[in-house]
């Protein structure tokens, strides 16, 4: 029999009593309909009557941690391109634009291999190259109806049109007036079936920027990048999303291409939509231009496993900001009921004023500016990380700061928490899995990455029960298990002067 | 229009069209119908003012067992004696952390988090905010902590020191990321290091703030006539009109008054500031002094953002800089309002070997809003946009409420949301450029850039006048009296 604390039992009886035919929590799996289409779509739809509004995501199980050495950034590069039209969109007349596109690409392509040379690339002939490059791409440029995606949504009231890629999937996202669900279902089936990939060479020097702007220039971003460099010897969990800077310079985008007919297929794909919709006439209408989308072939599984951590890992980023220490520790992935325990360890080590580390690195001692840990780090697919990221108060230090973090840790393995504690951090974990879908698009991303990831969204709802479940023998056996010097990364960084 | 190849495969296309429907052909999204306009009235909160002039807006939301409170006070920064710069925000941070005359900050922490509700303080430039959410069985009791932060509240010492120092630490950190810097000191060229929206707190202001200052300012904006809050939730209107009443029934009434803020004078004269920094991009902003608020060309101004800056692709600046060239990843910006001036601020990170081609090409931008219409597509773009995203800012009830305190605290109209689709349909674009005359003189803004001048496709000189800033200096002058 599961023991249910006094307090979760209120809890729940506040999900029970929310009435009124409202999306309370215990209801949510009787609000959820699902569908999977022939071609392997899955579609996932809630129906909620707020404002006339609805809320759609899919994604496609794909990110960085599918790519491989050479062409890191791929998976977040093609997402850049998927926004680039189709025959019908995004050119005045494809037909004339077509054969200028495709010298674009033999020319691009020509310079991408004079690139990778670096040293021993004819200088002449980057020029050459490059002017007949830019020359192509004018011309194209006659022909470009610039970013009709993006004018198409405007005009209809659209909101929130972007896209992310991580390192598990790659999600698109559009919220929308709700007479525009036909618009939607055209639109999106018409990008994932006829995407023309028009400006490749522009965009990619557009994340080359990106790059520099939110990880060169972000201090902690940096660090993070080298962090993940550092505790995933083998695993491509060590990649950066955005990829490496060599990557994005000479990637083709034949490369991509073949990237995306790799994974963006139905059967490798779920489909959202959260809000003011009829499921019947929803499903209809999804069927009818997602439904036509080809099947494609399983995508390729990954081989390689992180091989087990046999000694401490350190490094060091030298750089012009204050300083930070970023540690971690390798945990198995979800579903596993260690993964769950993880998350209950990272609020109890710093969710809210009265967590352990807050409270004593951050108020008491005041040995740092602030403190963080989180769990199932970089992803959810393959085992990840717990971590903990700090900040030293001036003057305190990274080693000071390193220091506490490890006797909290230690602390773990040998005193059980609290009855209070445990239970302040699950009360805090089922409070937030209510707000999780306070808004359309936070519903409907939860239940997409548990769809998508997992095969069924309904693991949200046993994830939940799993932390629940974690008692103060799980948190003390999860500690002595990971919390060890052996199993440990760290990444400081560290001041250097401005000039 | 379809190529050969699709048509030498129209056979087999049309084998299967019979069975997969119509997504066979290249479909053209610009050919569906226009659907039926949506009938959408935005949901009205009720408003009533308590006794002792406390007014509340309240929506229900029976969505989920949840209630957000959000309450706002006018008392800012705005306010502050110059020497004492940050008291108001060092105020919004202990106003929760220091506790009340009953409870500690700890026992007040350790309560909310068991029940885990939330309630979270802050000042900014105008208005004290305070953001509860609980869940609706919690409702009582955390409303009596609310209410308590609010009326009795204590500021202990060791809860200011704490507020104190991590302020310190955050000054000794802002200049990390190159953007930030170039944000932080255009502010204060725009409005002025005098002014005290261009102004910044330093260790030494902060050292100065006691804890009778922060009493005195608490003293001297807190009271139930300068306060509005919003309740959206699971609850009635008539049990938040009880619960209200009971939580802030005790609250007296008082006088209220306000300093006078000095007056705000454009200081920007085509001044580009150059701060080096060993980064990869040339960090930009740039602009002058913006527009004040309730002014009729609200609306203008508006369509006039969007073609500009607005942050969508199909903003000017954005198809320009980045989808044209590959300059940016991002530019966003436009011309903000005020109480008296806001800010008229574009902001890039750019390919530091292409600056002053980017740099020239938004100076272009600008005069050709000036000395062009904008395009009827364009135009019909901006207006529809607005009007067909409306219904998005009452997506939530807590949204919805939050749209309709902003625009009580900054003194709209009643009618402005019944007014406002309207007003956006009668923007013509005579009325654009006269805006983008009126409210923006590319002679005048001043660009500050963080980066390094020798990645630069030219000298910034050829620009425009040039002054350099010694970042180093600047941080090392804020940090002096503590070392």
């Amino acid at each position: 029999m599961k023991r249910i604390p006094d307090y979760v039992a209120i809890v729940l009886a506040a999900f029970l009593s929310a009435g009124n035919g409202a999306l309370a929590a215990q209801d949510l799996a009787g609000r959820v309909k699902t569908k999977t289409l022939a071609n392997g779509l899955t579609v996932i739809l809630v129906e909620r009557h707020g404002a006339p509004v609805f809320s759609a995501i899919y994604g496609f199980k794909v990110g960085s941690v599918d790519e491989l050495p050479g062409i890191t950034g791929t998976a977040h590069l093609f997402e850049h391109m998927a926004f680039k039209g189709t025959p019908k969109i995004g050119t005045s007349d494809y037909e004339k634009e077509k054969p200028v596109m495709d010298e674009v690409n033999r020319v691009g392509r020509e310079l991408s291999i004079e690139i990778v040379k670096g040293d021993r690339a004819d200088p002449a002939k980057l020029k050459d190259l490059r002017e007949k490059l830019a020359a192509l791409e004018k011309e194209q440029s006659r022909y470009i109806v610039k970013d009709e995606i993006d004018q198409i949504y405007n005009n209809a009231g659209g909101v929130e049109l972007n896209a992310g890629t991580g390192t598990d999937s790659t999600q698109y996202v559009i919220s929308l007036p709700s007479n525009r669900l036909e618009l939607f279902c055209v639109m999106e089936s018409e990008r994932i079936r006829n995407a023309v990939l028009r400006e490749f060479y522009t965009e990619r020097s557009v994340i080359q920027e990106e790059r520099k702007q939110t990880t060169e220039a972000v201090p902690n971003r940096l660090l993070s990048e080298i962090f993940m460099g550092a505790a995933f010897l083998a695993h491509p969990y060590k990649n950066p999303v955005v990829g490496w800077a060599s990557d994005i310079a000479s990637v083709t985008l034949e490369e991509a291409a073949a990237f995306k007919a790799k994974y963006y297929t139905p059967n490798n794909c779920v489909l959202a939509l959260v809000g003011d919709i009829r499921p019947e006439a929803a499903f209809a209408l999804v069927e009818k231009y997602f439904g036509a989308i080809p099947r494609g072939e399983d995508p390729p599984v990954l081989r390689t496993v992180e091989p087990k951590q046999i000694g401490e890992r350190r490094v060091t980023l030298e750089f012009a900001a204050e300083p930070r220490v970023l540690m971690g520790f390798h945990t198995p992935p979800f579903p596993s009921a260690d993964n769950a325990t993880a998350t209950v360890v990272a609020n109890i080590l710093s969710q809210g004023r009265t967590s352990r580390l807050y409270r004593d690195l951050v108020q008491t001692q005041q040995i740092a500016a602030n403190v963080s840990a989180s769990a199932a780090r970089p992803g959810m697919r393959y085992g990840n990380l717990i971590i903990v990221s700090s900040a030293p108060r001036f003057p305190h230090t990274n080693v000071e700061v390193e220091a506490a973090v490890v006797k909290h840790l230690d602390a773990l393995k040998s005193e059980p928490v609290g009855d209070k504690e445990l239970q302040k951090v699950k009360n805090n974990i089922a409070a937030g899995y209510i707000r999780s879908m306070a808004s359309d698009m936070g519903l409907a991303s939860t239940l997409l990455r548990y769809q998508l990831l997992f095969g069924d969204w309904k693991l949200y709802l046993t994830a939940q029960n799993m932390y629940d479940a974690v008692t103060a023998e799980d948190v003390m056996r999860f500690a002595n298990a990971y919390f060890t010097a052996e199993n440990r990364t760290v990444a400081c960084l560290v001041k250097k002067a401005a000039r | 229009m379809r190529t050969r190849k699709m048509l030498m495969g129209l056979t087999a296309l049309a084998l299967l069209a019979a069975v997969a429907g119509p997504a066979l052909a290249q479909l053209d999204p610009k050919a569906l119908p226009e659907p039926a306009p949506l009938a959408f009235k935005p949901p009205k909160p009720v408003e009533f003012t308590l006794g002792n002039g406390l007014r509340v807006l309240y929506l229900e939301d029976r969505d989920l067992p949840l209630i957000n409170i959000m309450g706002y006070l006018k008392c800012g920064s705005l306010y502050e004696p110059a020497a004492k710069a940050g008291l108001a925000s060092m105020m919004g941070t202990v106003l929760r952390t220091g506790g009340t005359k009953m409870m500690t900050g700890d026992a007040i922490d350790e309560e909310l988090e068991l029940l885990a509700a939330t309630v979270e303080s802050s000042i900014g430039p105008e208005f004290a905010s305070l953001a509860a959410q609980c869940l609706r069985k919690d409702l009582g009791r955390v409303l009596e902590i609310y209410a308590d932060i609010v009326m009795n509240p204590e500021f202990r010492e060791d809860r200011i020191d704490l507020a104190r120092n991590q302020a310190v630490e955050g000054i000794r950190r802002r200049w990390d990321m190159p953007i930030q810097a170039a944000g932080i000191l255009f502010t204060e060229k725009a409005y002025g290091a005098d002014h005290p929206l261009g102004r910044r707190a330093t260790p030494a202001t902060l050292a100065s703030v006691t804890r009778q200052d922060l009493l005195d300012f608490y003293g001297r904006y807190f009271a139930p006539n300068n306060c509005l809050i919003g309740v959206a939730g699971d609850l009635s209107a008539a049990e938040a009109k009880a619960l209200l009443s009971k939580a802030f029934g005790v609250w007296k009434k008082r006088g209220v008054a306000f300093p006078a803020v000095p007056p705000l004078v454009e200081r920007s004269d085509g001044t580009v500031f150059y701060a080096y920094k060993d980064t990869p991009q040339a960090n930009m902003v740039l602009g002058h002094l913006g527009s004040r608020r309730l002014n009729p060309d609200e609306p203008a101004l508006e369509i006039m953002n969007y073609i500009l800056s607005g942050g969508t692709f199909s903003a000017r600046l954005m198809k320009e800089l980045r989808s044209n060239r590959g300059l940016t990843y991002g530019v966003y910006g436009g011309v903000e309002a005020g109480p008296d001036r806001g800010l008229f601020m574009i902001s890039s990170q750019l390919k530091a070997e292409r600056f002053v081609e980017a740099l020239g090409l938004i100076k272009g931008q600008i005069r050709d809003l000036q000395e062009r219409p904008v395009g009827d597509a364009e135009l019909a773009e901006a207006r529809n946009s607005a009007v067909n995203s409306f219904a998005f800012r009452f997506e939530t009830k807590q949204a919805a409420l939050l749209e309709y305190i902003d625009l009580r605290l900054e003194g709209y109209p009643a009618n402005y949301l019944d007014t406002y689709v309207d007003s956006i349909r009668k923007v013509t674009k005579a009325d654009v450029q006269a805006a983008a005359k009126k409210y923006i003189d590319p002679e005048k803004m001043i660009v500050l850039v963080v980066g390094d001048e020798k990645k630069f496709d030219k000298p910034l000189a050829s620009f425009g006048k040039v002054r350099p800033i010694d970042l180093e200096a600047v941080v090392a002058k804020e940090l002096a009296p503590l070392k």
